[in-house]
């Protein structure tokens, strides 16, 4: 039996227990369904695990030379390669794919672009309150989902944030108040208790909800004579006195405000309305914690951040980091790209429609451990180790903390990691 | 306690024990109504014997197990019930801050996740059965499962 951390979600439980064989793992103790999928996908039906080229249409085994030989051929005969995914490897794995984009003067982003990425470059200006897994076990009174449906794409988090008996809250449950604010009873709702406030907000009136309590905070004993924002004013008055009164509040902002505004202002306002309150607040504070997906989607933005000042978007030329608003999405639109090398996720299933066809009209350079819409019509294939499992390295928790990964079996043959696969890439390129 | 409602209420001790308490036995199917026998025996508690006779159904009598039944196709592993359960909390120190217990196990752990699904280790433990007073209406695990995948049943 070992501990190692689950590498299923962003969570990355450290506290999942497996027992192998060696070649497989036959037993997973306190890992959630969500993380047994990951561990099961090592014996997939769907894993790849041989180099493959596209010749005549269809694709074929071959070894890795004449696999990498092409992917040369590729991105010499490309001005403008786009470099994409990188949120299921570790932080050396991304290290390295930022190099190579150096290299091929390419532009480079993480998935976090259509996630929490967004967040950050708003915090930039205005700075931002987190706080940490530990901190919230140990302290938190008040949990607020906003926009997150946490037990489907986190399922363990609840468990530990709301269940838990922490150092200063060892009387668990009873002592915590959750708040959700989702226009759809999602799952999450099934955690409420009567002390409890849902609050079924209008489509897209966040941002009305926001400049509201911005405004009512400051004030005292004052309330809204009507709704907000679809949600009924006595329903908003709890939520005021509950964001006030609370010692240590966070609110795990999730997908449904990530992703859907197209605006920042959202999350500006939101971030403003933090501040407010923690201007206010005497004995503890309000903080945030932003619900990516991936496990290592902060590891991009760390990794991006610390050796480039930017957390994603990242176009290269001529050696050289250069100024950009584009993005993964804008270059894809624009047509502004001539190849593609995808690492670990599968775009052409998760854009649009309209995206994902300019993608597929050009070469596809396809690096991950299973089948997918993107490796089905990609011109070369490279089959990747499963990171955590296969493969150890680095990777950021959602609240920021790095959690070293940890190896417990070995890949099947043929098949590599992240890291050194694209480290062959750029050797390749070298070689005359 | 919807049973206690049904009963005399007057702790006259004749069942040996106290009205509350005879209504739990009595919910886990440990005594039997006519065990009250100022139920039986008193025309102006007629009334209740017969809605408690009602309430009870016709299994009246029959010794009744308690089970927790878990649904697996609804569990997703969550592990909330781990956590919460106060066995767990008090032999299984890990799960104090949410995180999963030992293996091999404490022999009083009722909930594990393994395989990504919740299984019951033992009942034994379960303060339904060895716990006293209040703490023997124990029924977190059944009312804190997000997925409403655990009932507790006495059959
Ligand atoms: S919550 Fe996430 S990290 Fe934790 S066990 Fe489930 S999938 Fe793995
Ligand atoms: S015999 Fe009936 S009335 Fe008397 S204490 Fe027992 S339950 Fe109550
Ligand atoms: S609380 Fe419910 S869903 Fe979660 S592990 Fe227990 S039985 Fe499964
Ligand atoms: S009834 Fe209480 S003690 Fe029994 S299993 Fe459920 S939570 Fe644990």
């Amino acid at each position: 039996m070992e501990r190692i951390p689950c590498t299923g979600c962003s969570l990355l439980c450290d506290d999942v227990l497996i027992g192998t064989d060696g070649i497989f793992i036959d037993k997973i103790y306190g890992a959630c369904l969500k993380g047994k999928e990951r561990f099961d996908q090592l014996a997939a039906k769907n894993r790849l695990t041989s180099p493959m080229i596209r010749k005549n249409g269809k694709l074929e085994n071959v070894s890795w030379d004449v696999a990498l030989e092409r992917i040369k051929q590729i991105l010499t005969d490309s001005s403008k390669p786009l470099l994409y995914g990188f949120s299921t490897s570790s932080c050396e794995a991304q290290l390295k794919g930022i190099t190579l984009a150096r290299k091929i003067s390419g532009f480079i982003d993480s998935n976090s672009i259509i996630c929490q990425g967004k967040a950050l470059n708003v915090a930039k200006e205005t700075g931002m309150t987190l706080t940490t897994l530990t901190e919230i076990i140990n302290k938190t009174d008040l949990i607020i989902l906003w926009g997150s449906n946490a037990a489907e794409s986190i399922p363990r988090l609840l468990n530990k944030i709301l269940f838990s008996r922490g150092k200063f809250r060892m009387t668990g449950r009873e002592i915590k108040t959750i708040i959700i604010i989702d226009p759809v009873k999602t799952a999450s709702f099934g955690v409420m208790q009567i002390r409890d406030v849902a609050l079924h907000i209008e489509h897209g009136k966040d941002l009305e909800l926001i400049r509201v309590l911005k405004e009512e905070c400051c004030k005292e004993g004052n309330f809204p004579e009507k709704e907000v924002a679809g949600i009924d004013k006595e329903e908003f008055k709890r939520l005021l006195l509950n964001l006030v009164g609370a010692e240590n509040g966070v609110i795990f902002v999730g997908q449904g405000i990530l992703r859907t505004q197209s605006d920042d202002n959202v999350i500006r306002e939101l971030l403003e309305l933090v501040q407010i309150i923690n201007a206010r607040q005497e004995k503890g504070r309000m903080s945030l914690a932003l619900l990516g997906g991936h496990y290592n989607m902060v590891g991009f933005e760390q990794v991006a951040l610390s050796i480039t000042g930017k957390n994603h978007s990242l176009q290269f030329s001529d050696n050289k980091l250069i100024e950009t608003k584009d993005t993964i999405i804008t270059k894809i639109e624009k047509d502004d790209f001539d190849s593609s090398i995808i690492v670990g996720t599968d775009p052409i299933s998760h854009f649009p429609f309209s995206l994902s066809k300019n993608m597929a009209s050009k070469p596809i350079i396809c690096i991950d451990n299973r089948k997918s819409a993107t490796s089905d019509i990609a011109d070369v294939i490279l089959p990747s180790a499963i990171t955590g499992i296969e493969c150890d390295g680095l990777a950021y928790r959602f609240d920021h903390v790095p959690i070293q990964l940890k190896k417990v079996l070995n890949p099947p043959s043929g098949v590599s990691t992240d890291e050194e696969i694209l480290n062959q890439i750029i050797q390749k390129l070298d070689v005359s | 306690m919807e049973l206690y409602k049904f009963l005399p209420q007057t702790n006259c001790k004749k069942c040996g024990k106290t009205c509350m308490a005879f209504a739990l036995e009595l919910l886990q199917g440990k005594v039997k109504i006519s065990d009250c026998t100022p139920l039986i025996e008193e025309t102006k508690y007629k009334e209740k014997y017969e809605a408690l006779k009602e309430l009870l159904g016709s299994e009246e009598g029959i010794e009744k197990e308690l089970h927790i039944d878990i649904d697996e196709d609804l569990c997703d592993g969550c592990g909330i019930c781990v956590t919460c359960c106060p066995v767990n909390a008090r032999y299984c120190p890990p799960t104090l801050s949410g995180k999963a217990p030992d293996v091999p196990h404490d022999k009083h752990q009722l909930f594990e996740v393994k395989d990504g699904k919740c299984v019951l280790l033992n009942l034994e433990h379960c303060r339904r059965l060895e716990a006293d007073g209040r703490e023997r209406e124990c029924h977190v695990c059944e009312i804190y499962c997000p997925r409403e995948a655990i009932k507790i049943l006495y059959i």
